[in-house]
């Protein structure tokens, strides 16, 4: 099965009296352990898809599937436990909850998903933080971190659920080069060793390189690896 | 558990705003602390300068004088009181009896004659708490522990007050002394109907003018030694034994004690005490309260509107937080929680910040003590020492942390409704 299926899903947005159309209607299918990358310029509709796939709002035709769920036909609560369990995200600003530290960030989102019994969750926090290279960082709080330390709490947060799918909008765009491409192995090597799938998107050339598959998105529509 | 540590390291996120949030509330449980105390005192004040000065504690009078006497005072004398004055003397709490004999009348200075309220007293009972100044009857009334027995105690203005070997002597009310232009050696003449029906006639010299708390009082009455009374109305009875105690909270014990006592000697008397002789401290208290209720009511809501605020200025400014933790996964209760949390810790510190301002407070300003005017229906200053009882305490405390809870409900609604993907995008 695979484990994102979109079908048909278009987005519009309505900005006053004005209709803004995000995607048109797009088919994309994702299998397990792919490393994608979605590409395309400002305003193309990258993270309009990504919202879609992460059950963040509904199309407004069409449909969505993650592990064979339809999101558009289930609840509030119900999304939340389904991203809680088997989806980690990535974000281009970081978003890490400014008063923890690394290590109970990290651990948050265990404490969402029944996934892992309570004692165990320290030390999985601990561990996922080890993966990303910060055994160091533990007690430091987001302020006292880097970009790309930043970053790599937040992959941390996203792998110790081991999810099967990991989204990440542009999360190499606040960072630079040697680093995005830092980040970007450490995502690599993530999904080679656990099998995770990950989409993501960029518009750095460079970064799309490294992907094995790239879908490229203009003005709301697919225009290659679709 | 860690909902609860994100929501006090959120509340401390902003220290200037959290410190007036936390004033605001502590501020607000000052207030009714403060202002409770207050009232508390000058009740206590009026409750006490009445039984003082007016009431006694308890009052043993004829069965039947309470509800009726007043008009007809002779109808109701207890004739052989001795016996009585000694048992009641004995039973533990009394602190001492002063007797009196209540009588009407004319009196005249010659030319003009004016009715009177008399009561025959004991000036060597009620001797020692007639204050020479109203220094001294400040003095009497902070004196809480009732060491001295002062049943009866008024001030004398002008002249001097009754003594022990006083005969054909008077002191008269002030109201009453001006009606008729009366002053202290100023010679009166008393004249009213004597227990047998016939008519009696005194000439009295005014020694003095008093005033007690209750100026309605004042308007109407004279004193005059007990035995003139009694030679006066041609009679070896008193029509009333009025009864101090130690302590004003043992007055309905001490009631029953006695009751039970002139049952078992079948003397057929009646009790009343303070607080059924007038309900003038029963209506203040009412007000009092009424008002401290508005207060109460005021400064909750002030307290209210303040969390309020705060709570959504955080909701406000932490969007894409709340954006954050519903994409990885947190439910809408997760984040009400959240910001119920932060309401509720915020009581609670208000809340225990404004008990211990408020006890502080009340410990300086009962040190120092506010010189107050007369409360209501006296004519006498007072110093406050405001004193909240641990039930207000308890109160504040109790308002704060519901202030905290009903504030945050709204916020962190909004909060739990936000849009994902609209909060996301809201930081980018
Ligand atoms: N909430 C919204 N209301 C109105 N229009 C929106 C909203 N969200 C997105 N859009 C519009 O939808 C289109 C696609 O936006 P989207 O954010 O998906 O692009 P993007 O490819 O992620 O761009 P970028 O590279 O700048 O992040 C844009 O034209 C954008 O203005
Ligand atoms: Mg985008």
């Amino acid at each position: 099965m695979s484990v994102v299926e979109v079908r048909q899903a278009a987005k519009t947005y309505l900005m006053g009296q004005i209709k803004v159309t995000a995607l048109k209607g797009v088919d994309l299918t994702v299998e397990g352990g792919e490393f994608m990358a979605l590409a395309g310029p400002s305003g193309s509709g990258k993270t309009t898809l990504l919202n879609l796939i992460g059950g963040f709002e509904k199309p407004t035709s069409g449909s969505v599937r993650v592990k064979g769920t339809d999101l558009a036909a289930t609840s509030a609560d119900a999304l939340a436990s389904l991203r809680a369990r088997q989806m980690g995200f990535v974000f281009q600003n970081f978003n890490l909850l400014p008063v923890l530290t690394a290590l109970e960030n990290v651990e948050y989102p265990l404490l969402l998903s029944d996934k892992f019994s309570a004692s165990r969750h320290r030390d999985l926090a601990r561990q996922a933080l080890e993966r990303v290279g910060l055994s160091g960082h533990l007690l430091h709080r987001p302020m006292e971190m880097s970009g790309g330390q930043r970053q790599r709490v937040a992959i941390a947060r996203a792998i110790v659920v081991e999810p099967d799918i990991i989204l990440a909008d542009e999360p190499t765009a606040n960072l630079d080069h040697t680093t995005g491409e830092e980040i970007l192995r450490l995502m690599k090597d993530i999904n080679r060793v656990s099998k995770t799938t990950f989409i993501f998107s960029t518009h750095d050339q460079k970064i799309m390189d490294m992907a094995d598959r790239v879908v490229r998105l203009l003005d709301g529509a697919f225009v290659e690896g679709a | 558990m860690m909902t609860l540590t994100i929501a006090i390291r959120n509340i401390f996120r902003h220290r200037t705003r959290t410190l007036i949030t936390l004033f605001t509330i502590a501020f607000g449980c000052v207030a009714i602390i403060f202002v409770h105390g207050f009232f508390e005192d000058a009740l206590r004040e009026m409750r006490d300068s009445y039984i003082k000065a007016i009431t006694g504690h308890l009052q043993v009078c004829k069965r039947g004088a309470f509800d009726k006497g007043f008009a007809r005072p002779l109808d109701y004398i207890i004739d052989a009181p001795k016996d009585i004055i000694s048992l009641i003397e004995k039973t533990p709490g009394v602190r001492v009896t002063s007797s009196r004999l209540v009588f009407s009348g004319l009196m005249s200075t010659g030319e003009n004659s004016v009715s009177f309220l008399g009561q025959g007293v004991e000036p060597q009972k009620e001797q020692s708490v007639i204050c020479r100044s109203s220094e001294d009857f400040i003095k009497l009334m902070r004196d809480r522990s009732f060491d001295k027995p002062d049943v009866g105690g008024v001030t004398i203005e002008s002249g001097d007050s009754l003594e022990a070997k006083d005969t054909y002597s008077a002191i008269l009310g002030k109201g009453l002394a001006k009606n008729l232009d009366i002053k202290p050696g100023d010679s009166i003449v008393l004249l009213t109907n004597t227990v047998g029906g016939s008519i009696n006639a005194v000439d009295a010299k005014a020694k003095g003018i008093f005033y007690t708390g209750a100026k309605a009082f004042d308007d109407i009455a004279l004193r005059v030694p007990l035995s003139t009374a009694q030679t006066l109305l041609r009679t070896e009875g008193v029509n009333n034994i009025v009864v101090r105690l130690f302590k004003t909270e043992d007055t309905q014990r001490v009631k029953e004690l006695l009751e039970k006592a002139f049952k078992v000697h079948s003397w057929d008397l009646e009790i009343r005490t303070w607080d059924e002789m007038s309900d003038f401290y029963t209506k203040t208290k009412m007000l009092f309260y009424q008002q401290l209720f508005i207060l109460e009511f005021v400064m909750t809501v002030v307290v209210l509107l303040s969390i309020f605020s705060t709570m959504n200025m955080a909701v406000l400014e932490r969007t894409s937080e709340i954006g954050t933790i519903m994409a990885l996964g947190t439910k809408r209760r997760g984040v009400i929680k959240l910001f119920m949390y932060e309401g509720l810790v915020l009581g609670i510190i208000g809340g225990l910040l404004g008990m211990g301002a408020g006890w502080v407070v009340i410990k300086m300003v009962s040190t120092i003590g506010i010189p107050m005017p007369p409360a209501p229906g006296m004519t006498f200053n007072w110093i406050s020492q405001p004193d909240a009882p641990a039930k207000t305490y308890v109160l504040v405390f109790f308002l704060s942390v519901v202030a905290g809870l009903v504030s945050s409900i709204f916020p962190a609604y909004k909060a739990s409704r936000l849009e994902i993907a609209t909060a996301l995008r809201g930081n980018a």
